[in-house]
């Protein structure tokens, strides 16, 4: 499956990409997430201002025929959420990387050395 | 254990399928998008290889009156070239499985069932026919089944002269040839949809699906079969039918002629008190799905979603639901969808209404 996986971004074994900007981690899924799923027809988004754990799981995406739980790849607050995404699943599918999810406020920056970067996400992906 | 395959396995390769494990057969789930699948079979026309389901075929001089035994539908009053759907059922009145027979001839009818219970079905029926001068062969692994479905069914037929469906009515059968090999063609289908059902020995089987891939017909998966069945309001074995319930228990009461001769079940059925029953609903928000809790007003769980999915063709979710037969649909209902609870709009009719004949 060919599959985009932009150099800027960092990756989590459960096909999401985070984008981090200083204390700001910034969630979506993955190109190859989105393409796995099929159309993506529900998302389901985590109140604002909830204190997450690091792999807890956030909320949902759910396609035609399945439900895909959506895991916290950092602890720490959601400071905002992309509630467009409830009007148009279907976005994360045409732009996965253009539709971010959350937006969450890092505890400790340490826990991002468990993340991929691109390279290892694209071998990760064809493991 | 190796997964079985249908003749044209590799033909789903081709087309990128995504395969799944489905009753031990490796099957194409989806080719493209489920969405633009399901759309093809409304608008157009989809093509389903559905031969992991199992064939049987009954011959000789009590053919009919060995089906009609078997089942709870009513094989003998329906003319010949008549295609009856039933439950099968034990001596408790517990559903086997639920299936096609086609009465080609008053001595020769095809049961096709599904593929999860060829092996259970086949057991019984050898069991059952004992008394009975008929030959009964389990063909399901000689012959492939693909099924045409959509508006635009009759017209591809025509257009690749493959066979005249004009006078085929809904649910009726007959025989044909395509290429000089005989072939059982069916006006039935799991869709709602015009459509027919193309009983072919393998070896034409990766021949005519070439024909009509070749047609522009869209090769559909089974998750799209599954999307298609539950708009129209059809049930599957294993969902909305188990051997725990009988067919009082899940809206198929239509299916059992009680005013029949004997047919197996028919003493345990005839004091039955039911103890489930089944409905239709949609919600605003969310997606239902199989195993969510049904609640009553005052919380407490009632019944199970059996089945559910997202409807595409109506733009949202959808589900059958099983509760239990002392709750009233007068009440209001709900389901649980990880903590939260919304409320059902009950359907007494199909979700859709498709185009068939």
């Amino acid at each position: 499956m060919s599959s985009n996986i932009p150099e800027k971004l960092l990756y989590s074994k459960e096909h999401e990409w985070i984008l981090v900007e200083d204390n700001c981690a910034m969630i979506g899924i993955t190109d190859f997430a989105q393409s796995s799923l099929g159309d993506i027809v529900f998302v389901e988004l985590p109140e604002e201002d909830r204190e997450l754990e690091k792999d807890e799981s956030f909320g949902v995406v759910e396609s035609i025929k399945s439900v895909s739980d959506l895991y916290s790849p950092v602890a720490g607050k959601v400071i905002e959420i992309n509630s467009d995404l409830e009007g148009s699943p279907d976005s994360i599918n045409s732009d996965p990387y253009g539709s971010w999810m959350v937006k969450i406020e890092i505890k400790n920056q340490k826990e991002l050395e468990d993340l991929m970067n691109a390279q290892d996400y694209l071998s990760y992906c064809q493991g | 254990m190796e997964l079985k395959r249908t003749e044209i396995y590799e033909e789903h390769l081709k087309l990128n399928a995504k395969m799944v494990n489905f009753a031990n057969f490796d099957m194409p789930i989806q080719y493209t998008s489920i969405k633009d699948e399901v759309a093809s079979v409304r608008n157009a026309a989809g093509i389903f290889d559905v031969s992991h389901m199992g064939e049987f075929l009954v011959k000789g001089s009590d053919a009919e009156n060995f089906v009609d035994h078997l089942l709870t539908n009513d094989i003998k009053n329906a003319p010949v070239g008549k295609a009856i759907y039933s439950p099968l059922c034990d001596l408790s009145g517990k559903i086997i499985d639920d299936l096609i027979a086609y009465k080609i001839t008053e001595d020769e009818i095809l049961i096709c069932v599904n593929a999860s219970n060829i092996k259970k079905d086949w057991d019984w029926m050898k069991t059952q026919s004992s008394n009975y001068d008929i030959v009964l062969t389990n063909e399901s692994a000689q012959y492939s089944l693909f099924a045409l479905q959509g508006p635009h069914t009759e017209k591809i037929l025509k257009r690749l002269d493959l066979i005249d469906i004009k006078n085929l009515d809904y649910y009726s059968v007959k025989k044909s040839k395509i290429e000089n090999t005989e072939v059982i063609i069916a006006r039935t289908g799991y869709t709602g949809e015009d459509g027919v059902e193309i009983f072919i020995p393998n070896e034409l089987a990766k021949t005519l699906w070439s024909w009509f891939i070749e047609a522009g017909v869209t090769p559909c998966g089974l998750a799209a079969r599954d999307v298609l069945r539950l708009e129209v309001g059809f049930p599957l074995y294993g969902q909305e039918l188990t051997n725990e319930i009988t067919p009082f228990d899940c809206g198929l009461k239509w299916t059992v002629k009680m005013n029949k001769e004997d047919f197996i079940g028919k003493s345990s059925l005839s004091s039955y008190e039911i103890s489930k029953k089944s409905f239709k609903f949609s919600i605003e928000k969310g997606i239902p799905r199989s195993g969510y809790p049904i609640k009553d007003n005052s919380g407490a769980q009632v019944g199970i979603v059996t089945s559910g999915t997202m409807s595409p063709t109506l733009g949202k979710g959808i589900a059958f639901a099983s509760i239990n037969a002392t709750v009233s649909l007068q009440e209001d209902l709900f389901v649980e969808i990880r903590k939260m609870t919304s409320k059902c709009e009950i359907y007494k009719k199909p979700f859709y209404t498709g185009g068939h004949k």
